[in-house]
Order: C-alpha cells, then sequence, then structure tokens
C-alpha cells in the first residue's frame, strides 16, 4: 500500500490540485519512457559502429607496426628514433560537444599538420616514409573510434539514469499520488454523506416540532 | 576550442611510432604501479583529450581504466600493440556498458 501523502488537506481545492500533479506525472512519465527508448536505439546503432571502427584501427596500426619494423631494419632503430623526435608533424586534437536528445556527446577531430619536410630526406628512407604515412592514418582511426566509443559510454550512462527516472515515478511518485487523491474523495464522500445525513435528522426534528405541517 | 593533447602509453615501437606524427606525450612503463601512476598522471592534465594505452599494458591496471574511465574528458583508449589485439579493449567496455544499462552486450 502507498504511503498517502502527509499533511493533504481533505477539500476540493485539493483534490484538484492533486489532479492536476498526477496528470503533469504521468505526462512525465510518458515523455521519459520515450526518451529511454529513443536512447536505446541509438546506444545500439552506436554499438554496431564500434565493431566497424576497432576493425579499422586493428588493421591500420598492423600496418602502421609493420612499416616500423621495416624502417628499423633498414635504417637501425636509434635512427628511427632520432628521426621520430625530431620530426615536425604535429597532431592537434579538438575534442567539441554535441547534444543528442540531451546527452552531451563528444566530436573528436584530429589536425595532422605534415609540413612538407618533417624530416631531413636524404638521410632517410622509404620506409619512413611509409612508417610516417601509416601512423597518420592509425591516428585517425583511432581518433573515431575512441568518438563512437565515447559516445557509447555517456549514451549508456544516460539510458541507466532515465531507466531509474522512469522506476521512480512508475513505483513511488505516481502510486503515491494516487493513494492520495482515492483517501481525499473517500473523506470528500464520507463528509458528502454526513451532511446528508445530518439534514435529514434536522429535517426530521423539525417536523416532530411542528407536528401538523 | 582549445587544442587538447594526446599521450600514449605503450612499449618502445608503440610510443616511437606515434611520436613520428605528433604525439608528444608517451611513456613506456615498466611495471603496473608505473603504469598506473603516469595514467593518473596524463588523466589529472587538464590540457590531456585522449589518452592511448596498449592492450597489454592496461590488462595490468585493469580495474583503473575502468575507473578513470567514468570520466567524459580525457577519452582513454586501448589499442593493440605490434603484437596484435589481446581483446582486453572487449573487457572493458563489455563492463562500463553492464554497469550501466545492466545487462551483457556483446561488442
Amino acid at each position: 500500500m502507498s504511503k498517502i501523502l502527509p499533511g493533504t488537506k481533505t477539500t476540493r481545492m485539493e483534490l484538484l490540485a492533486l489532479k492536476n500533479r498526477m496528470a503533469l506525472a504521468e505526462r512525465g512519465h510518458k515523455l521519459l519512457r520515450e526518451k529511454r527508448d529513443s536512447l536505446i536505439m541509438e546506444f545500439f546503432n552506436a554499438i554496431a559502429e564500434i565493431k566497424d571502427a576497432r576493425e579499422k584501427v586493428n588493421a591500420t596500426l598492423k600496418d602502421a607496426y609493420s612499416a616500423l619494423t621495416q624502417a628499423k631494419m633498414i635504417m637501425g632503430p636509434s635512427r628511427v628514433v632520432e628521426f621520430a623526435y625530431a620530426s615536425k608533424m604535429r597532431a592537434d586534437l579538438t575534442i567539441s560537444t554535441r547534444s543528442t536528445m540531451g546527452v552531451r556527446v563528444p566530436v573528436l577531430s584530429v589536425d595532422q599538420e605534415n609540413p612538407a619536410l618533417p624530416y631531413s630526406l636524404p638521410d632517410s628512407s622509404a620506409k619512413l616514409d611509409l612508417m610516417s604515412s601509416k601512423f597518420r592514418d592509425a591516428l585517425r582511426t583511432i581518433t573515431r573510434l575512441a568518438e563512437i566509443e565515447s559516445s557509447v559510454k555517456r549514451l549508456a550512462l544516460e539510458i541507466e539514469r532515465t531507466k531509474r527516472r522512469v522506476s521512480a515515478l512508475e513505483t513511488v511518485v505516481i502510486p503515491r499520488l494516487d493513494a492520495t487523491v482515492r483517501f481525499v474523495k473517500l473523506a470528500l464522500e464520507e463528509r458528502e454523506r454526513e451532511d446528508f445525513y445530518r439534514i435529514k435528522m434536522v429535517k426530521e426534528r423539525l417536523r416532530q416540532k411542528v407536528p401538523n405541517s | 576550442m582549445v587544442s587538447d593533447k594526446i599521450a600514449v602509453i605503450g612499449d618502445r615501437d608503440t610510443v616511437i611510432g606515434f611520436r613520428m606524427v605528433g604525439v608528444s606525450e608517451g611513456s613506456m612503463p615498466k611495471s603496473p604501479e608505473e603504469t598506473r601512476r603516469k595514467l593518473l598522471e596524463y588523466f589529472r592534465n587538464p590540457r590531456m583529450g585522449l589518452i592511448l594505452i596498449t592492450e597489454r599494458l592496461a590488462s595490468t591496471v585493469e580495474d583503473t581504466i575502468i575507473e578513470l574511465s567514468q570520466a567524459p574528458v580525457p577519452v582513454i583508449l586501448l589499442i593493440p600493440d605490434r603484437l596484435g589485439s589481446t581483446g582486453t579493449h572487449e573487457t572493458v567496455l563489455k563492463e562500463l556498458i553492464r554497469r550501466a544499462v545492466g545487462v551483457e552486450i556483446n561488442v
């Protein structure tokens, strides 16, 4: 049995107020359910994309690592390290957010600066170029994956929050309001009946006082 | 939008490869404690937007990764190292999803 809201006056005005609150709660409940369902749909869409993005990352990284190994074999590992540290390439990450159904979902983009001569050409080899380009590709696919994974996480959290609110409305707020409405209705009806009975009693007594009316 | 930094935690090849294309922050920790320390250091940096960590290293500090992944920024991403993927990324993601929506989803 749901607890009746404490301190409710059993008046008609109170009943009206309660009915309004109830309508509001039910509308909110419906909206939240819809929100939950849309979020779940977006969530599953994102999950499908993740698999694809993850495979791309694995593939590009595999190529990148193998190019790196080849460069090390040709130029020697320490030369590769030197070039890597001296490289003038830059990767600037930009994170912004967009809103899907009230959920702030991140947007990641990486701006890769590739100056015409990131390292001294005659000392390096074609393998180094290959390695650079492969790692640049890898970084791009990685950024995309990071974006999608992050969205999935945000959506999952928001779904959980929405589910909790739906549940709270269903199991606590609405039943409580419902019980309180019924309580007030009952009290009002009881009072009407009492009043009705009292009026009857008064009429009876009046009739007895004036027997010939 | 202010530009954010990327950091990579991995082995020699990983750090070098990414260093070549502009990922300036990198570390090659030798123990789980060092890994955890580096992770927290990068995490606390307000300019850090993305942290890449190899799956192999991530599996040694899985609990820390799951904890830190609750925050929206910086994004923590598990990547394979030159020996290939170990599937750890799946475990971390599944766990996060399970905590949020309460059901086990495959990938």
